[in-house]
């Protein structure tokens, strides 16, 4: 892959010195701060409303680590995966109409290290700020609930974050067939809807890496569950996406 | 079956190139040759087809028929052979808006596995040559005339043995044109200059060869000099006693079957004419018939415009 090196240092710099060091590493650091606070806060909150209303009773236990941990995951399953898709958008559409796809392709840069490029970089942008975001969320546990079982917290965002890999995959596949960014953000947002519905459904969910969608909350409820199937069809989905981007970019005139 | 074999020693060489997009063609088989070592200006009227070519040449876009060799090689083989020799302008280039100057030069310096020494020296000499060496603001904040300006060092990082331009001087205004004219012919024998534009008057001035293409089709190829020598009218400038005469002259030379075009301009007569010898003879002779007095009888010189008029019927710029 010619040029890989040299665009991957570009795209690494880009990441450092543009808004795409904030939106999703702040979007998690955020959540992971917040997250424990609203799970404390929240019986308090409900409890303040039931005693405006006369004769309403809401018995509501003490809040637990297990509480906060809930809150931030769903905050990654809901707002995060849409930031994804929004922000992975513009990943190869935004060069390309741009016009720096253009300089960049004719030196000695590949098309399919272009492609890969991004994946990469993005991945690694968004394992370092899960990362950091899962660390904040559990020290704030910490201290606000005096500790908490943070084994469960890792293992459901590793989960998590095989699905969120996967989005940015499909993401850089749309964003590479095509041309609008908002076309493509439409199919990351049907892609997104459609594979939650399909996760309801057992056999796709036991079978498919749609079953990444919910074994992530069930990751911190349940004991075990099994996610061999999940996974593996995850990562080979993954591997597909990333060759079926790159294929259709090579394909595309410029 | 004849096999024809690509010219090793052209640094361009299109067969029969052709380009369609649905029904419209952009291309229609374009036979062209250029020799290395030139500067060749590829000219044509805004969507003659001249940027879908350069596409082709850099590996952007793919022919629907026919064959592009680039340096010897074919464009849609070798496309990482042709990429580490050429350097590539297009029409409106784009850049990162969050680098400067020298640091695009040196992202693109490092895409051609320049080596530290050889990237600074390169990129110093090039913002020096681009009159960006001083500038410390991003490219974002660029003017136009700037970000081409960037653009032409950036063609010239990796030393190339072919530099292809799409209308490089179209967004300079006259300093800034002439500059990057003067930079061109000095690349002159050591790298081969490939230019589209539609200014008549940069191919003049610069360029040693030239192709004029039309509606997807090369209407002439040759040197500047030969193809205003292939013209088939000349000019010639008359003057007569004053206005009144010129236009009494005028009518009377009407409906000559050597005359193409015939022009008042106070006393003068500007006429383009098919058959030399003829208008020597009946041009005076029209003016004696009508009892006046010739002032002036000149062959004017034919330039590349008048070619191209009479070649793509009307003028480029």
């Amino acid at each position: 892959m010619t040029g890989f090196g040299a665009f991957l240092g570009k795209e690494l710099t880009e990441i450092r010195r543009t808004w795409r060091l904030w939106v999703i590493p702040g979007m998690l650091v955020f959540f992971g701060i917040t997250s424990p606070i609203i799970a404390a806060l929240t019986p308090a909150l409900v409890q303040s409303m039931a005693t405006s209303q006369p004769g309403l009773v809401i018995r509501i236990p003490p809040p637990t680590a297990r509480d906060a941990y809930v809150q931030f995951i769903k905050s990654l399953d809901q707002l995060v995966l849409i930031a994804i898709i929004i922000t992975g958008a513009s990943v190869v559409s935004g060069e390309r109409s741009s016009g720096t796809a253009i300089l960049a392709l004719t030196k000695p840069l590949s098309r399919a290290a272009f492609v890969v490029t991004k994946i990469l970089s993005q991945t690694m942008l968004l394992v370092a700020a899960t990362a950091l975001g899962t660390a904040v969320c559990l020290a704030v546990t910490a201290v606000v609930f005096d500790g908490g079982d943070g084994a469960r917290l890792v293992t459901a965002v590793a989960v998590w974050l095989v699905y969120a890999v996967l989005l940015v995959v499909v993401m850089t596949l749309f964003s590479a067939a095509f041309h609008s960014r908002g076309a493509a953000a439409g199919a990351g947002l049907g892609f997104y809807f459609f594979t939650l519905l399909l996760s309801a459904w057992g056999p796709a969910a036991r079978n498919s890496f749609v079953g990444l969608v919910l074994a992530t909350q069930k990751a911190l409820v349940i004991e075990s569950q099994s996610l061999g199937w999940p996974i593996a069809t995850g990562v080979v989905a993954i591997g597909l996406g990333a060759v079926a981007a790159v294929g259709i970019f090579e394909r595309q005139e410029l | 079956m004849t096999v024809i074999r690509p010219d090793e020693s052209a640094a361009i060489e299109l067969r029969g190139l052709t380009k369609r997009f649905g029904d419209a063609i952009a291309l229609d088989g374009v036979d062209l040759v250029v020799r290395p070592g030139i500067v060749f200006g590829f000219l044509g009227r805004n969507g003659a087809g001249k940027t879908t070519a350069l596409r082709i040449l850099s590996g952007l876009a793919r022919p629907t028929a026919g064959t592009a060799h680039v340096l010897g090689h074919d464009v849609e083989r070798a496309t990482d052979a042709i990429r580490a020799r050429i350097g590539f302008l297009p029409d409106v280039p784009g850049f990162y808006p969050w680098m400067t100057a020298r640091e695009y030069l040196e992202f693109a310096g490092r895409l051609f596995g320049l080596d530290k020494a050889t990237l600074d020296a390169r990129a110093t000499a090039l913002l020096e040559m681009a009159g960006l060496a001083s500038v410390t603001t991003r490219v974002g904040g660029f003017s136009r005339g700037m970000k081409q300006r960037l653009g032409i060092a950036q063609a010239l990082i990796n030393a190339p043995s072919l530099l292809m331009l799409d209308e490089p001087t179209s967004a300079l205004d006259p300093i800034g044109r002439r500059e990057v004219l003067e930079m061109v012919a000095s690349l002159r024998g050591r790298t081969t200059v490939f230019f589209s534009t539609h200014i008549l008057a940069d191919v003049e001035r610069v360029c040693d060869a030239v192709a004029i293409l039309e509606r997807g089709r090369v209407v002439a190829s040759a040197g500047v000099a030969e193809l205003t020598a292939r013209a088939t009218a000349n000019r010639l400038i008359v003057e007569v006693e004053d206005s009144v005469a010129a236009a009494a002259v005028a009518g009377a030379l009407a409906g000559r079957a050597w005359l193409k075009s015939i022009e008042t301009d106070g006393r003068a007569l500007h006429l383009a004419v098919s058959d030399l010898p003829s208008a020597q003879r009946e041009i005076p002779a029209a003016i004696a018939a009508a009892g006046m007095a010739l002032r002036r009888f000149e062959i004017g010189e034919t330039s590349l415009e008048d070619v191209f008029v009479e070649l793509v019927g009307g003028p480029a710029q």
